[in-house]
């Protein structure tokens, strides 16, 4: 196993609590999880489980507070870190619903956030080359990179535009949330032949967040971490997708006894 | 975003049965208006010059200093004005730092500067002159093109409507005078330029712009001052008229300083028949601000494309009352505008699309959008429609939007720190109107303006975002 580049643990999360006085519990009760250099995680989980809240919660949202647990990152503890520091550092979250942004071109915004990466900004020159290698890689128009960022982009287009952003920002380790949700199976196929690619070329790390496992058939993870009622709770190599496949998330469910009304019961019995 | 209105006014709201006269009938939302378009014949008139001026003397002396009021939540008042402590100031030496700093370097067809109550500079390419173009103080020309100036001047402002248009009316010196004669066209920009250097004056400016048939020209109105401590005023009347087939596209950029600079303007632009006028105001601030900006169709076949963008900071006060008005048909009018605003500014956007009897197949569309960022800051929207000719479509809509936080998180996620996201979003905002203008120059110009905005609202947009 590669050196641990990107370690979690003991992470519990809840929401930041609206101002209506409710009590609001944990979404996460206690993750760990650790992605050696140029890895590729799966994390698996029914709806609810909490596969999101950990997304963003890695990348730093507001909306999460953290409770107890640490996250550390190239030894660094970026547990209280802004999550533009945690971009700089190498972390990217790739979202289930990209945001658009009018009046900014895909090509701008990506020279934005590279110069945000360094001292120097990018050479005219540089930047272009850059950006050709990546349109080629994600067999994306040329004219893509002149329209507003996700403005009226269709479904498939904010998940390329976010594997382009990927791709021309090199990430350590990038988190893709759903990233195959509402895809077909044409994007679907680009979009993880881009991770896979990077991965390859790159040596990028990923932690590959999903509901299906069809995503998986295009990119084979190496680890697969199962993600029930806020715990981790199997761990295996890629023949736990095989086995989910077979036997979906209540057989595994049982077996584990991470049901929701058990650890429901549990947490008002306190 | 959340759409706060649209509403469409057409064959529905039109009065008249053809055995009337057609009377002009309110729209849906007239009753929150404040303001009333011109729409008709000026001062001017056959009246010479010294005549309009005696007669707006009257008025002026005869008169307070204005209040506006819309019932309950907006007043403008130039009560706490001290007029008596202005006074029409002569320049300083040359053209003013403000000027040179701001101005863009590129190519342009002639430029005239006025500081204070003069004229300081003009320059016009000499292959332009001869060939008829005339750029020169309004005072010149109408000594020297008495002809060409007198049937135009004033031929749609009024003199009388309130004290500080009186005074403009009386008391203006210098002033502009550009004439492009039919069949010019020069796409580099002619620029005129108002100034105000220091606290203590009062610029009664005058502007006449006359596009003959068939022109094609650029004009790049500039209101500038430096920042100074006290009070100064501009009280400005722009005229500009379209002949037949004559095309235009009119920006104004107007950044008072931090000064307390007060400014009443009424600007009116008249399209003639099958002539086009792209307009963009970019109104960046002033004490206390009052645009009374009107884009009338006049003859068949105009059509007008009206934009704008505004954005206050601190304690500014901004009152816009903008008009899409159709006297003929058929024609197009689509009016769009932008706002926003910061620290404790205030700002009404009034947009009346008035269709006047006769003016049928007339299609006309009016938005604004706007963002605030700021708790205390506020932005009204006032759109409404005045229709009297039944075969026309008249529609208006809007947005009111604040920071988009998720917005904001998904560029942090790329290395953006928070105030790049900010004004990454608040410059895309405004972006698909500054792109508009199609002169880099220009362009960059307002780009910088609205950047320096947001670099000195950094703080109170922090606050707002991390009070919520």
């Amino acid at each position: 196993m590669a050196a641990p580049l990107f370690e979690i643990e003991n992470l519990h999360v809840r929401p930041v609590a609206e101002a209506r006085g409710k009590q609001v519990g944990e979404i996460l009760k206690g993750v760990d999880l650790t992605i050696g250099a140029g890895e590729v995680h799966a994390l698996m989980g029914p709806n609810g489980s909490g596969k999101s809240t950990l997304a963003n919660t890695l990348m730093g949202h507001p909306s999460y507070e953290i409770t107890q647990g640490t996250i550390l990152f190239k030894g660094e503890d970026i547990t209280e870190q802004e999550p533009h520091e945690r971009a700089k550092a190498g972390l990217f979250l790739a979202f289930q619903y990209p945001v658009s942004i009018p009046g900014v071109s895909v090509a701008n915004f990506l020279r934005m956030a590279i110069n945000a990466k360094r001292e120097e900004p990018i050479q005219v020159k540089e930047f272009r080359m850059q950006l050709q290698h990546a349109i080629e890689l994600l067999d994306v128009d040329r004219s893509f990179t002149s329209r507003h960022l996700n403005d009226g982009f269709s479904g498939g287009e904010k998940k390329r535009a976010e594997i382009l952003q990927m791709a021309m920002l090199a990430p350590d380790v990038a988190i893709l949330d759903e990233t195959d949700s509402g895809l077909d199976i044409d994007a679907l196929r680009t979009v993880a032949e881009g991770v896979q690619r990077l991965h390859d070329e790159q040596g990028l790390g990923a932690l590959i967040i999903t509901h299906y496992q069809r995503i998986l058939h295009y990119v084979k993870p190496e680890f697969v971490h199962i993600l029930m009622d806020g715990r981790i709770v199997l761990e295996g190599g890629v023949e736990l997708v095989e086995r989910l496949e077979r036997e979906g998330y209540d057989q595994i469910r049982q077996e584990v006894g991470a049901g929701t009304s058990a650890v429901g019961a549990g947490d008002s019995g306190v | 975003m959340t759409a706060v209105s649209d509403a469409d006014a057409s064959a529905a709201d039109s009065g008249g049965n053809g055995a009337t006269p057609v009377q002009v009938k309110p729209g849906r939302h007239r009753e929150a208006s404040l303001y009333h378009a011109l729409a008709g014949a000026g001062a001017g008139d056959g009246r010479s010059l010294e005549q309009l001026r005696a007669a707006a003397l009257e008025v002026y002396e005869s008169s307070e200093l204005p209040v506006w009021r819309r019932s309950g939540f907006w007043t403008t008042s130039l009560q706490s004005l001290d007029l008596d402590a202005l006074e029409p100031a002569a320049a300083g030496e040359g053209v003013p730092d403000v000027v040179r700093r701001t101005l863009p370097d590129g190519e342009r067809a002639g430029r005239i500067v006025q500081s204070a109550a003069e004229v300081v500079s003009v320059e016009l390419d000499p292959a332009l002159a001869e060939r008829g173009v005339i750029l020169c103080s309004l005072e010149e020309a109408f000594r020297d093109h008495a002809e060409l100036v007198t049937p135009w001047y004033s031929r749609r402002l009024t003199i009388d409507r309130h004290k500080l248009e009186a005074a403009n009316a009386a008391l203006w010196r210098d002033g502009v005078f550009l004439h492009v004669p039919a069949g010019v066209a020069i796409e580099a920009p002619f620029e005129i330029v108002y100034a105000i250097e220091r606290p203590g004056v009062a610029q009664y400016a005058r502007t006449l712009v006359l596009g003959g048939a068939g022109s094609e020209f650029r004009v790049h109105e500039y209101d500038l001052a430096e920042d100074f401590e006290g009070q100064a005023l501009h009280a400005g009347a722009f005229e500009m008229y379209l002949q037949d087939g004559a095309r235009c596209r009119l920006a104004q950029l107007q950044d008072w300083g931090r000064g307390d600079v007060f400014d009443v303007s009424t600007r009116f632009v008249g399209v003639g028949r099958d002539a086009h006028c792209h307009w963009l105001p970019a109104l960046l601030g002033g004490h206390l601000v009052r645009q009374h900006l009107e884009l009338a169709v006049s003859e068949p076949g105009g059509d007008m494309a009206f934009r704008g963008l505004l954005f206050t900071e601190e304690h500014e006060h901004l009152d816009v009352f903008a008009v899409d008005l159709h006297e003929t048909g058929p024609s197009g009018g689509d009016v769009h505008w932008r706002g926003a605003a910061t620290g404790e500014s205030r700002a009404s956007f009034e947009g009346l699309i008035q269709i006047d009897p006769g003016a049928q197949r007339t299609h006309t569309y009016l938005q604004f959008h706007s963002m605030m960022l700021s708790p205390k800051a506020r932005i009204d929207a006032i759109p409404s429609v005045l229709v009297s000719a039944d075969d026309v479509s008249a529609s208006h809509g809007g947005t009111v939007g604040e920071l988009d936080e998720t917005a904001i998180f998904y560029m942090q996620t790329r290395g953006l720190d928070r105030a790049s996201a900010v004004r990454v979003i608040v410059e895309g905002f405004f972006e698909p109107l500054i792109a508009e203008l199609g002169n880099e120059g220009l362009e960059d110009v307002v780009r910088g303006k609205v950047a320096a905005k947001l670099a000195a609202a950094r703080e109170d947009i922090e606050a707002y975002a991390t009070s919520r």
